[in-house]
């Protein structure tokens, strides 16, 4: 009822989804062929809550991730950048646990009932980053230069490449920019 | 959905106010045409003119406001911003403006989510930090998401009809059988202007607490939004007057309007007062913990 949603001026934010994240545990073979490597180093962006349950998630994140590294030997980091998100760093050369451990953790918040907060998952491509939207459930590619400009080019060479691997985000102006990406 | 991004009360008199308003306009519409009042010229004119104003709606506040559109190496932290809460609101990203003001305070327009632009005044960027500025965004992109420039422009389609038989009617005036039905009608268009207007100014207040909800939900913190209104208010009653009359014109779209509290009564206010909008962004908080 998007139509009774505008009228009445309600405010309903899309429930992410986390399945596609899983298509990446096999596309990145097809990506790497054509000359993107994976860096081994993906991050979770979601904005914190104004609740007490907040933190208890963050607890429950952090002995989640110790339990994880020891067994896949995932590295993690907690970050909040400049615009008051929160980033869960991970690093890992096995790119199939490091989806693995991606998805888990967008599980777990979404399991706490903060699913509304995920904003994006980004994955490492050497220059080029995979940005995985929640809320559509879609990548985008983005290449950062100096200055604030991207390098169309590369994101156009990156999305080719995903064609048909991934679902792809079709609309151009949902391809948001994340600039000072924290790894 | 979560219980505290509900609120029935809300919809409930936006929706009474929008059937209010309907059901008003269909009266005028049904009194007019028994009064066989020739209206084609008119509701032509009246279509002509709101869709103009609502089509070239960015265009137009753009000039009336001075604001300049501003790319992504301009104001970098403004882009991020909107950037992120775009990501949140499920939106095309809108264009960015920055209007040279001492006046902190924030607008949104444009007929579609893909023509909106956001603008803040230099004086919201100095004076609110990050969180609040965000907060500030997040309010306006909901009226975005919401299509308040649409909605408002619909519902003061009849309104705006009335208001110009108001003023012409009386140049209609034929012969003398006539004279009793041209008075009848006009009387009808006043009484229609003024309710309508009342309707409309409600339809606005309700529209502004929908949109400060949204800030909330999009943001996570309603107490940001709270920081910044309070910021805003604070400053405004400080700003000289001579710059609040240049700023009046642009009211409905802006997030805290720019006139001195005393020179308006509640009823004719575009916004909410500031103690409501807090007391509502403050529930919402309440019930964000208890969720």
């Amino acid at each position: 009822m998007k139509l009774f949603d505008t009228l009445l001026g309600r405010t309903k934010l899309k429930k992410p989804k986390i399945e596609a994240l899983f298509a990446l545990s096999t596309a990145y073979i097809s990506l790497e062929a054509l000359g993107f490597k994976p860096s081994g180093v993906s991050g979770i962006c979601f904005k914190p809550v104004e609740s007490s349950r907040f933190s208890e998630l963050e607890s429950y994140l952090r002995e989640l991730l110790r339990l994880s590294a020891s067994e896949t030997g995932t590295m993690c980091q907690f970050q909040t950048d400049e615009y008051n998100y929160n980033w869960v760093i991970l690093n890992d050369e096995d790119f199939e646990d490091l989806v693995t451990t991606t998805h888990l953790i967008s599980e777990t918040i979404i399991e706490h009932d903060f699913e509304e907060r995920l904003l994006c998952s980004i994955f490492a491509f050497g220059d080029v980053y995979l940005i995985y939207n929640y809320k559509e459930g879609t990548f985008y590619p983005f290449a950062p230069l100096a200055d604030r400009k991207r390098d169309s080019n590369l994101e156009f060479r990156l999305r080719s490449a995903m064609e048909g691997e991934l679902p792809i985000e079709k609309e151009v102006e949902k391809w948001h920019p994340f600039w000072g990406i924290p790894f | 959905m979560k219980r505290w991004q509900r609120d029935y009360g809300l919809a409930t008199r936006m929706f009474l106010t929008m059937f209010l308003l309907f059901a008003v306009y269909i009266a005028f519409i049904a009194v007019l045409s028994y009064l066989r009042i020739p209206l084609g010229m008119i509701v032509i004119f009246a279509g002509v003119m709101l869709f103009l104003q609502y089509y070239y709606s960015d265009k137009m506040v753009l000039y009336s406001t001075g604001a300049r559109i501003v790319t992504e190496s301009e104001e970098p932290g403004l882009h991020e911003i909107v950037s992120r809460l775009c990501i949140e609101a499920d939106l095309p990203k809108p264009r960015v403006a920055v209007v040279d003001s001492s006046i902190p305070n924030a607008f949104a327009t444009g007929r579609s989510p893909k023509k909106a632009v956001v603008a803040v005044t230099t004086a919201l960027m100095q004076r609110l930090d990050r969180n609040e500025i965000s907060a500030v965004l997040a309010h306006e992109l909901t009226h975005v998401k919401n299509r308040d420039v649409m909605v408002l422009t619909i519902a003061s389609f009849f309104s705006t009809i009335a208001f110009f038989l108001v003023r012409y009617l009386i140049l209609f005036g034929g012969g003398r059988r006539e004279g009793g039905q041209i008075m009848l009608a006009w009387i009808a268009s006043i009484a229609v202007w003024i309710i309508s207007y009342i309707l409309i100014r409600a339809l606005s207040r309700y529209r502004e607490f929908a949109a400060d909800r949204g800030a909330a939900i999009i943001t996570g913190h309603p107490s940001h939004l709270v920081s910044a209104l309070m910021k805003i208010s604070g400053s405004m009653d400080r700003v000289p007057t001579e710059d609040l009359r240049k700023a009046e014109g642009m009211n409905a779209f802006y997030i805290i309007p720019a006139i001195s509290k005393s020179s308006i009564m509640a009823l004719f206010s575009t916004h909410p007062p500031l103690e409501k909008r807090v007391a509502a962004l403050e529930k919402i908080s309440r019930e964000m913990e208890l969720a």
